[in-house]
């Protein structure tokens, strides 16, 4: 197909054995980052919380585990640095396409996330939308490099002028998982756009698409009117305001949800099945990443919409961590889920040719026409 | 980062300011100049300390305020570390202003949650179904302090610093010169896209678009906003990435840059001397030997 | 310089040739005027010629293309850059965005190369002083009018060193103002022994600048001769092209019985 592509005419040094030397590193210094982190925190804590529903140690696990993978990524780019003094297999994955890409998805993170999050008043974030288009296009790596890199950017080098912000580094975790794992749904073919499917497997695809939205909303919405004592104990002691927040939460969520199947069946396309799916897992990835990160660093408060949210949960009664959870499990859901919605509808918008041009695009997007 | 590594790192560096580049010895005393000139201004001393100093300072400050927590450590690197060094930069009255700005909104959403949603035992007062404890008014304080001192701490760095001087530094040091020129491209798309956005905006109000109002008008207003903003932006990254390719931008190796900024050994002891400290009282607060905070 | 044998290329993803069984010869100083409809292949020559298709693009080339009497095939783009330049149309999405000054941005290929500190300076200063532009140096390259950004974007290829410089519809986003600042500047550097290949659409600005002139048409060439004879040549309306004014003028002078004395309207 691309026939014409530059061959790799820059061999590794170190070859075959280098290179197994780096992932062996890696591997152990994750896995030791993991032992270490469970030790630190005590055994991770199998037992299923009855009020959440979530094993007990999972917020933490999370962390950990995204922690871990960061620390062997460094440490294997470090063993590669030490071996060649360069970082070309890393490197290899940027084309001059996706590193122009990577400005201007950071500027978009940016732009769209102070300026159209703020302006909807709502519990979303829409910080992501570059972060997902670069790891569809360009793959996992650049992906997970490209939310690293905008959260250090947006710290470090905007920091004196009015689009920086201090706080948005100690999410740079959160934002290089959510674009690690677009890169490996639009790998798998997520985003690609499935025209004219056919009525039986459109009506499955909307099934298992409110299943994943009911799961969710059962096992990580529910539970915290049930903890929160607004639901199934004397209404009467509860205050109005929690009741109203309860009762808007939950018309969201079902909006939300019938918006998709509405906009599923009006496309015909199984493909918005998929992005429900997609956004919803990494949704529940990002709220457990974040939470202890959010808690920790800024007592759970982000000064966006959601921080109501984590007032009310505390405020029913739930300690800091699991309000914070309990919110992100509420919020980045249907925030990714509508971020992907979003890319989805762009990406169909692009020409095939222009897509059809980053490392990934063919496969996430599809051939180019004839 | 392995102690090792970062003395390799560190002789690179010293490679590159004792020795000179290939065919510097030519360059004539006036270019030299010239070139100096064109690296941003450094008015004061505090701007003259090298882009990675002014870094590891902020982050180590930003780290110990977390490490330390309480309100007697984050105040003591305010004081001993962000203020005097403002002072020498001659912009602490522009610093405090910007860190206020930006740590108020989110101090005023601390302190909502945080006072009347804590748990506590001593009640202050009620508001509704809110009872505001004074354990809620302590965590809130405790945060906003820490806040503020990052705002204020790293917000130095950024008054200090040229982005651009900080990415040619650290592209010195060893950053692919693919990693530098995305961090140093964001500096320009993003007023580009704000300009953009803007402009759209207008267009779409003028064409009878809501972009205040209910809910639903506001999302009706700023779909269609999306959309052209990302959509002009992705346009030209195809013949922006090949006018890069064309001057050569994909080569790989090292580059001889035009200008760099003067690093010392004393800036580098002082560098890893913060490392260091910040490491201790890291060790100290895990291991309980010092304090609890206060 | 430039041989170009047997090309054929289509686009990564499309069956269609855009351009079909070429044979183009550029010697060194040859300044070459290429002509033709908007879909008739001259952007993508352009791409050809500069290394860019497929190396960056994608897509699929048969034939030769010899750079300097060595293939293209398979070598990446940057290997390319110091011999064979490409200027676009569009001055804005050639700007680095990276650079505070001109000076920067027109050294920034030079630097790119990984030459040496003192080199990127006299190349530099040289090619800004073949344009005329030194006076832009301290300037900030987002400011400056369409023609300035233009001639500081062929400046920054000319600083490389190409023996070679193509030139996409280097005025095709230009006013009157910049067209002719840029023409006056091509002017100059065709005095310089540079090549060039200008793919352009105003027949005026290449009346009296180049020496030869290629019309394309479905991908092939359909006319290539010396400048005179192929402006003046009446197949060029045929394939889509407009004649320089002072050919339509003395055409339309001829038919309604005036005569021009030779040379009248030569520049």
């Amino acid at each position: 197909m691309l026939a014409g592509r530059q061959p790799d005419n820059h061999e590794e040094e170190g070859g075959m054995s280098g290179s197994f030397i780096r992932v062996l590193i890696g591997v152990v210094a994750a896995l030791a980052v993991i032992v270490l982190g469970l030790a630190s925190v005590g055994a991770l804590d199998p037992t299923v919380d009855p009020d959440t529903f979530l094993i007990a140690g999972s917020n933490q696990f999370a962390l950990i585990v995204a922690i871990a993978l960061l620390v062997g990524f460094v440490a294997y780019a470090l063993v590669e640095y030490l071996q060649t003094r360069r970082l070309d297999s890393i490197t290899r994955q940027f084309d001059t396409r996706t590193i122009v890409l990577i400005p201007i998805a950071i500027a978009i993170n940016i732009v769209l996330g102070q300026t159209v999050g703020t302006a909807l008043k709502m519990p979303v974030y829409m910080d992501s939308i570059g972060t997902i288009l670069v790891g569809v296009l360009a793959g996992p790596i650049p992906g997970a490099l490209t939310g690293l890199l905008a959260n250090l950017i947006w710290t470090f080098v905007l920091s004196g002028t009015p689009f920086g912000s201090p706080y948005a580094w100690p999410f740079a975790i959160v934002a290089a998982e959510i674009g690690l794992l677009a890169g490996i749904f639009g790998y798998y073919g997520f985003f690609r756009s499935r025209p004219n499917t056919p009525t039986v497997p459109l009506v499955l695809g909307a099934a298992v698409a409110i299943g994943v939205l009911a799961s969710l909303a059962y096992f990580g919405i529910l539970p915290a009117y049930l903890k929160g004592a607004l639901i199934g104990s004397d209404l009467a002691t509860v205050e109005p305001f929690f009741i109203a927040i309860a009762v808007i939460i939950g018309i969201a969520v079902v909006l939300t949800a019938i918006l998709l199947v509405v906009y599923l069946f009006l496309r015909r396309d199984l493909g918005v099945a998929y992005i429900v799916v997609g956004g919803a897992i990494c949704g529940v990835v990002s709220a457990l990443i974040s939470a202890p990160i959010s808690a920790v660093v800024f007592g759970g408060v982000t000064g966006s919409g959601t921080d109501i949210l984590v007032a009310s949960f505390q405020q029913a009664g739930a300690d800091l961590q699991t309000a914070v959870l309990q919110q992100g499990l509420i919020s980045d859901p249907i925030d990714k889920t509508l971020t992907y919605i979003v890319v989805f509808a762009l990406l169909g918008t692009l020409s095939r040719r222009f897509t059809a041009r980053f490392p990934q695009g063919e496969r996430a997007v599809g051939t180019a026409e004839g | 980062m392995s102690e090792r590594s970062a003395r390799r790192r560190a002789d690179g560096i010293d490679d590159a300011t004792t020795a000179p580049p290939p065919g510097a010895d030519q360059l004539s005393e006036a270019d030299a100049a010239y070139l100096a000139g064109l690296a941003p201004a450094t008015p004061t001393a505090y701007h003259r300390q090298n882009p990675l100093t002014k870094a590891t300072a902020a982050t180590m400050a930003t780290l110990g305020a977390f490490v330390l927590g309480g309100y007697v450590g984050p105040l003591a690197i305010l004081v001993l570390g962000v203020v005097p060094g403002a002072i020498v930069a001659g912009l602490l009255g522009r610093l405090v202003r910007l860190a206020a700005l930006i740590s108020l909104p989110i101090a005023v959403s601390v302190a909502l949650v945080s006072v009347f949603t804590r748990a506590g035992e001593t009640v202050l007062f009620v508001i509704g179904p809110f009872d505001a404890t004074l354990e809620g008014v302590d965590f809130a304080a405790q945060i906003i302090v820490r806040l503020f001192v990052i705002a204020m701490a790293l917000g130095l760095f950024g008054l200090t610093t040229d982005p651009r001087a900080l990415v040619v530094d650290l592209e010195r040091r060893g950053v692919p010169p693919r990693v530098a020129f995305a961090a140093a491209a964001t500096l320009e798309t993003i007023p580009a896209m704000i300009e953009r956005a803007q402009t759209i905006q207008a267009a779409q109000r003028a064409r009878g678009l809501d972009t205040e109002g209910s809910l639903g008008a506001r999302v009706r207003g700023v779909m269609p906003l999306v959309g052209p903003v990302i959509l002009s932006s992705l346009t030209e990254v195809e013949e922006r990435s090949l006018a890069l390719e064309v001057r050569a931008f994909g080569r790989p190796g090292r580059r001889h840059l035009l200008w760099t900024l003067p690093d010392s050994g004393r800036q580098r002891l002082v560098r890893w001397l913060l490392v260091g400290l910040f490491l201790a009282v890291a060790v100290g607060r895990v291991s309980g030997s010092l304090p609890a905070p206060l | 310089m430039l041989s170009m044998r047997g090309v054929s290329y289509r686009y990564p993803g499309y069956a269609r040739q855009v351009l079909q069984d070429l044979d183009l010869e550029i010697a060194p100083g040859d300044i070459v005027g290429l002509v033709g409809r908007n879909d008739a292949g001259k952007s993508t020559l352009c791409l050809v010629a500069a290394g860019l298709a497929p190396a960056s693009i994608g897509g699929t080339l048969t034939g030769e293309v010899r750079v300097d009497g060595i293939s293209t095939v398979g070598r990446p783009t940057h290997e390319l850059a110091a011999s064979v330049g490409l200027v676009f149309q569009d001055s804005n999405t050639q700007r680095s965005g990276v650079t505070a000054t001109v000076f920067e941005e027109v050294a920034l290929g030079s630097v790119n190369l990984g030459r040496s500190v003192a080199e990127t300076v006299r190349r530099t200063r040289d090619a800004m002083a073949t344009l005329r532009i030194e006076a832009l140096a301290d300037r900030d390259p987002a400011r400056l009018s369409g023609g300035q950004a233009q001639l500081v974007a062929v400046a920054s290829i000319l600083a490389m060193g190409p023996r070679l410089l193509v030139l996409d519809e280097p005025t095709a986003q230009l006013d009157p103002e910049g067209t002719r600042l840029v023409g006056a500047a091509l002017r100059d550097l065709a005095a310089t022994g540079t090549a060039l290949l200008i793919a352009e659409h105003k027949t005026d600005l290449l009346d009296g600048l180049c020496s030869r002139i290629i019309a394309l048409d479905g991908g092939r060439i359909a006319l290539d001769g010396p400048a005179a004879s192929v402006l003046e040549d009446p197949a060029l309306a045929a394939i889509g092209v407009e004649s320089p004014a002072r050919v339509r003028l003395a055409r339309a002078a001829t038919e309604r019985g005036l005569t021009i004395p030779a040379g009248a309207f030569a520049r």
